[in-house]
């Protein structure tokens, strides 16, 4: 067993990478550094290649197998389907911001131009739930 | 998250596609003074520029994260948007971003 070091770290670096990920996502500079799980898929690879190289056993193989699978698919949703289009925004810094009206949870109506001369605001853009 | 802020008297308006009942779900389980409101057809979220394109899990238009700060005279002074679906504005730089505008 202690031959397959290599792979056991291999593995162990993909699984922390991922339960990392997930366990401090409410940590902006965990949530804002997605290139990270990727280092470590890269890390894991990397360690089960030349641990293949060296000896081509099942358990590098599969160490090998497992963490270019996860830097594959990491890396395209990460570069792919994670992109959004930088589409050009009507909103710019300097510029006063569109006025509207929407309803609140409760479903009254609040608008933006209430707030003006009044306080700061801070308008947060979020994809919702669905 | 922005609590600290909401507590000094800025109004934080958060806006999404999701319907008044989900919103003021979450707004009771974050216990925040913030106004969720809902653009449900993102006609604000659409006069903003800031809809991705068939960016929903079902193809559907959603809003890019955005994060706005104003200050009093309604002119935008800050502004965060996003790249990737993955990642929001730190909130110590929004924060940092409101209190430049001095209260």
């Amino acid at each position: 067993m202690i031959r397959y070091w290599p792979a056991l770290l291999s593995l162990l670096l993909c699984v922390g990478a991922i339960g990392g990920y997930v366990a401090l996502l409410k940590f902006p500079t965990v949530r804002n550094h997605p290139e990270a799980y990727l280092g470590a898929f890269a890390l894991a690879a990397l360690i089960a290649a030349i641990a293949t190289w060296r000896a081509a056993r099942w358990p590098n193989v599969a160490a090998l197998a497992l963490s270019a699978m996860l830097l594959v698919l990491g890396g395209y949703f990460n570069f792919v389907l994670a992109r959004i289009p930088n589409t050009s925004a009507t909103v710019r810094v300097g510029e006063p911001a569109p006025d509207f009206t929407l309803p609140d949870a409760t479903g009254a109506p609040v608008s933006l131009a209430s707030f003006r001369d009044q306080t700061p605001v801070v308008l947060v853009f979020y994809r919702g739930y669905w | 998250m922005l609590t600290e802020l909401g507590d000094s008297g800025v109004q934080i308006l958060v806006i999404s596609p999701d319907p008044n009942e989900r919103s003021q779900e979450l707004a009771s389980r974050l216990k925040a003074r913030y106004h969720f409101l809902t653009d449900r057809d993102l006609a604000v979220t659409r006069r903003y520029g800031i809809v991705h394109a068939s960016g929903g899990h079902k193809g559907q238009d959603v809003p890019r994260p955005t994060t706005v700060v104003l200050d009093r005279s309604g002119t935008v002074r800050w502004l965060s948007l996003a790249d990737s679906i993955q990642v929001r504005p730190d909130p110590d730089a929004v924060v940092r971003a409101v209190r430049t505008l001095g209260s």
